[in-house]
């Protein structure tokens, strides 16, 4: 049997794109005037699902944890993947959770699922949060071998292995694509820059023929849906949510106005005389180069 | 009372026989905390350098020269190449060997079973090495910290303390900046002390951001402990095989152009036309062109080419991306977020274009041009074209 599953986490955050996104007058993010979304990085992920269905008619599923508005990044990440099996965890017992008690709902639900997975992707990590913490720690719960910044990657599906690339970036080393085999069953988080490539014409075919079945099954997409609070999914109350969590916030302040390292000439932008003058400053400024 | 958590411990990290400057900044900062913490506390307690590789003893002896009082290193050929599965699994053991902890400071040795606190880097490695390290010991991280203190701290938590009002002593306090730049969210990693799930999280981790903290001067009279590690590698944790890595070249430098202009939400009028201004500007100086940070999370789509060529975390300026010291520095549209003005401080002339003069940029630049950038950069263009002439340096 040389079947593979894939699965996917996945969260909802807010929309950053222009005309989604509100900005408080400060600069930080309006929450509330801020529409939600399929993160980018999720979707990169789900990209990278995708692939899987198309080169070796693996079958995906999608995994998030979050409030039920939430089942729309679920459908979001659906059309993208062909996914047939689409989880839910949503129970006000989950809310508060660091990525450590993310990742144990996580683990658990990935475990519950219909099939035994042989890759999980993560996205990068969330604009939101930041952190890139949940997908290697979802890894390490479900012992699966962790693959990170993955830009592309191969099964062979007889031998069950993975090969992948991995972009490695270093303060002060110019980039490393690492290329590295593993056995199934592993975990990748998707770099940024991942792209699916699809080369050949039967790829092609299957590309289009798996796209349009995604379509269709996310305009159904509550028939492969299924929502799970803490009890269904039969979790350690002790190891998720705010119990589970190590770390709280225990302070958000506006990062403090630093004092002037600089003492700006302020210019008048519509005055070309004053313009003059600045870039005979700029001139000055570059005179260490070769001038003439 | 008896203290279970002694000690500060860094994980190193080390590309071809030299340490990733991030090393040395963190052994840095762990040296300052450290001693302030020894004073106000009355303790002995050490900064630990734990390293992983093979042929590394005289990497490890450098680290004392640095500012740590003990290292703990783990040398083996199948540490060679820096594999998540292996190196999570040594450093778990060595966070939990109490003969190494005992040696690095003999007055704790009878109680100590884990590392008070334990800094990574923030970088491909340690980013993901801190997260499945901290699944092992089970304990609580904070990512992208650019700020750190240690401090008494007393608090009533509902699920922390039950609602009681609690001292956590020696609770290092780990700030990080939120995507905007202009938050600075603190994390704490505390115990339960709530009856209903007690529960020790311990050692309080952080991922640290490259580039923030100053590395000491090495100093060959400092003397520390040297201690061997030796690892149980079990096959099972061996499975990923490297099979060649190839260096990339990067197309953005921002090393060598002495100009750099950088962008950032002020575009948003009309990002096309606003980013053509922007690079026949660039092509006037010669320059290299930067973002901040929230540019390259695409939140415009402006045009294919345009979005793959410059939205891109390649070209970001700041704590999440590139630091520079160009000799001029031309911000437009750039607000000024502290992420971003760590990586440009330290250019040489620095000029802001900003219609608006309340804008933080405008107290880190020499000269703030008051205007929209659709009106002031086609001045600019023209007035350099007069004034100045590049020629190619090679």
């Amino acid at each position: 049997m040389s079947h593979l599953n894939i699965a996917v986490i996945i969260k909802l955050e807010p929309d950053f794109s222009e005309g989604n996104v509100s900005y408080n007058p400060d600069g930080t993010l309006n929450r509330a005037e801020t529409k939600n979304t399929l993160g980018p990085h999720s979707a990169i992920a789900a990209h990278a699902a995708f692939f899987g269905r198309v080169m070796y008619d693996a079958k995906v599923s999608i995994a998030t944890m979050g409030p039920p508005i939430a089942d729309l990044a679920l459908q979001q990440a659906q059309q993208i993947s062909d996914a047939e099996e689409l989880h839910l965890y949503s129970d006000r017992l989950f809310a508060g959770a660091d990525t450590l008690g993310t990742a144990e709902v996580l683990r658990v639900g990935i475990e519950k699922m219909q099939e035994k997975m042989d890759i999980v992707f993560s996205g990068h990590r969330a604009s939101d949060g930041e952190t890139g913490q949940t997908g290697p720690q979802t890894a390490w719960k479900l012992g699966f071998t962790f693959l990170g910044n993955v830009i592309s990657y191969n099964v062979d599906v007889e031998t069950r292995m993975v090969r992948a690339k991995r972009l490695i970036s270093l303060q002060g080393l110019p980039n490393i694509i690492e290329e590295v085999e593993a056995p199934l069953p592993v975990f990748i988080s998707i770099d940024p820059t991942y792209k699916s490539s699809y080369n050949t014409v039967s790829q092609r075919l299957a590309f289009q023929k798996y796209k349009k079945e995604a379509i269709q099954l996310s305009d159904n997409f509550k028939d492969y849906l299924k929502i799970f609070n803490a009890k269904e999914l039969g979790v350690d109350e002790t190891l998720v949510g705010l119990p589970g969590s190590p770390t709280i916030v225990y302070k958000v302040e506006r990062v403090p106005k630093s004092t002037a390292t600089r003492q700006a000439e302020v210019i008048d932008g519509s005055d070309p005389e004053q313009i003059s003058k600045v870039v005979k400053k700029m001139k000055e400024a570059l005179s260490a180069m070769v001038i003439k | 009372m008896v203290e279970k958590y002694r000690h500060l411990y860094v994980v190193i990290e080390h590309e071809d026989g030299k340490f990733l400057p991030v090393s040395l900044e963190m052994i840095g900062e762990a040296r300052r905390l450290l001693d302030g913490f020894n004073s106000k506390y009355s303790s002995n307690e050490k900064v630990v350098a734990v390293i992983l590789g093979h042929n590394i003893q005289d990497l490890s002896k450098q680290l004392i020269e640095y500012g740590a009082d003990a290292v703990v290193y783990a040398d083996n050929p199948e540490l060679k190449d820096v594999r998540n599965t292996i190196y999570t699994k040594v450093i778990g053991q060595i966070a939990q060997d109490t003969k190494s902890l005992g040696e690095i400071e003999p007055e704790y040795a009878n109680d100590v079973k884990r590392p008070r606190y334990m800094f990574f880097a923030a970088d491909s490695i340690g980013r993901h090495l801190s997260s499945t390290t901290l699944v092992e010991l089970e304990s609580g991280l904070a990512s992208d910290i650019n700020k750190l203190v240690i401090e008494d701290i007393e608090m009533s938590h509902q699920q922390k303390t039950g609602g009681k009002k609690e001292t956590y002593a020696k609770t290092l306090e780990m700030y990080r900046p939120d995507f905007s730049g202009f938050l600075w969210t603190t994390i704490l990693c505390l115990d339960n002390r709530n009856p209903a799930f007690q529960r020790d999280y311990h050692p309080q981790s952080c991922s640290i951001i490259p580039g923030v903290f100053e590395p000491l001067k090495p100093d060959s009279s400092r003397e520390g402990k040297i201690i061997e590690f030796t690892p149980t590698i079990d096959k099972q944790d061996l499975k990923v095989r490297i099979l060649n890595r190839q260096i990339l070249k990067s197309e953005v430098d921002f090393d060598t152009p002495r100009t750099i202009i950088s962008f950032g939400r002020g575009i948003k009028n009309d990002p096309e036309s606003n980013i053509k201004l922007i690079e026949n500007l660039a092509k006037e100086l010669n320059a290299e062109i930067g973002v901040t940070l929230p540019m390259s999370k695409k939140p415009y789509s402006i045009s294919h080419a345009l979005d793959s060529k410059y939205m891109i975390p390649d070209r970001v300026i700041g704590t999440s991306g590139h630091k520079t010291s160009a000799m001029l520095y031309i911000a437009t549209g750039v607000s000024g977020a502290m992420q971003h003005v760590w990586g440009m401080k330290d250019s040489g002339f620095v000029v802001a274009i900003n219609p608006d003069e309340e804008a933080p940029i405008k107290d880190e630049c020499d000269i703030f041009i008051k205007g929209r950038m659709e009106d002031v950069i086609p001045l600019l263009i023209e007035e350099i074209k007069k004034q100045i002439h590049i020629v190619e340096v090679q």
